[in-house]
């Protein structure tokens, strides 16, 4: 799974995701990709089981990039424990994610394949997404 | 080259909120600029930048844009769009001259299918996808088209290998590849599942041999 290798601070506040993404927001390496639709934590699980569903879909000859990484700590407090006694212990990588943000990206393969193995990746996901080409980029 | 003609309106209200209206009308905000002229805030409509930038030179299309009567030869220099709606929100011209040399982006577009790439279960990977030329504006060519039928696993197409127009230059490094025919991380993932799926197949096959000829004895 996806994580840094080493981070300054082991810990961090949640933060806010509010408005849209401001950058890749549109398909840069493939053909095809996955926008989020709307802002969410995407866990290193969660982008390991979509690229695995993709890369099963299409088999042979395609090529997936994946454009967002998790490199913040998300902590939680063990079970059954009294609330204080300090922040809880990292336990997993989440990345922020904001609408408009291209998470994968798929090329090598037909228009079919790529968006049947898309729209099984984006069923690993916690939030909307669809599908996009490089193609809608240039429509005005 | 062949030239596209759209008006603009000029006077409009700058600020947010004034713009909104506008895309709400079916206009876009868009701004003319160069030559050493003061930018001119303009408004076109969506659908009249539509047709003008979906002939055959694309984005690229020289545009004979008509802001309160006067004629100005431009090109579109920017275009800001909204990324979850994938509206344009702006656009910015530029003027241009028929005999000055400007730098564009042209499309690198691939064409064919290489069979024996496919029969590798490679994939030849685009990773150029626009060339910054320089040319004058009726020169600048549609797009540059990549055959790439008769790669093999193995070969690039570097921007060398383009046939560049007359008139037309490229500072970008001969040596920078276009497209890659290669075998991804993807597929060997997939000869590796398959190589093990074997080995356990494999593995399973003797031992029931066995167990079998030890129940015939």
């Amino acid at each position: 799974m996806l994580m840094p290798k080493k981070v300054a601070h082991r810990k961090q506040h949640r933060g806010r995701m509010t408005g849209g993404a401001t950058g890749g927001t549109s398909v840069s390496f493939g053909e095809y990709g996955i926008q989020a639709l709307e802002p969410g934590w995407i866990t290193a699980r969660q982008i390991e089981a979509a690229r695995i569903a993709m890369t099963r879909h299409v088999k042979r000859g395609g090529k997936v990039w994946i454009t967002v990484f998790p490199d913040r700590p998300v902590t939680e407090k063990p079970a059954e424990t009294r609330m204080g006694s300090g922040k809880g212990n990292p336990e997993h990588w989440v990345a922020v994610v904001k609408p408009g943000r291209v998470l994968f990206e798929l090329a090598g393969v037909n228009e079919e394949l790529a968006r049947g193995a898309l729209e099984r990746a984006i069923q690993k996901l916690p939030i909307r997404a669809r599908v996009i080409s490089r193609a809608m980029a240039e429509e005005v | 080259m062949a030239e596209v003609a759209l008006r603009a309106e000029s006077g409009r209200l700058l600020g947010s909120r004034s713009s909104r209206r506008l895309r709400a009308e079916g206009k876009i905000p868009a701004v003319v600029y160069g030559h050493g002229i003061d930018p001119l805030s303009v408004a076109v409509e969506r659908r009249d930048l539509r047709l003008a930038l979906t002939t055959d030179a694309g984005m690229n299309a020289l545009i004979d844009l008509e802001v309160n009567g006067a004629q100005h030869l431009t090109i579109v220099r920017d275009v800001q769009r909204d990324p979850v709606r994938n509206r344009v929100t702006h656009v910015d011209f530029i003027l241009v001259s028929r005999d000055e040399v400007m730098t564009v982006d042209v499309p690198v577009v691939v064409t064919g299918a290489s069979e024996a790439v496919r029969r590798d279960d490679g994939t030849v990977d685009q990773v150029m996808f626009n060339l910054t030329v320089s040319a004058t504006p009726g020169n600048i060519p549609n797009e540059f088209s990549v055959d790439i039928s008769s790669m093999v696993i193995g070969d690039t197409i570097r921007v060398d290998d383009l046939d560049l127009p007359a008139g037309v230059t490229t500072e970008v490094d001969p040596e920078e590849p276009v497209a890659i025919a290669q075998i991804t991380r993807a597929t060997i993932e997939a000869e590796e599942l398959d190589a093990e799926a074997e080995a356990e197949a494999e593995a399973d096959a003797p031992s029931e041999a066995g167990d079998e000829g030890q129940a015939a004895s």
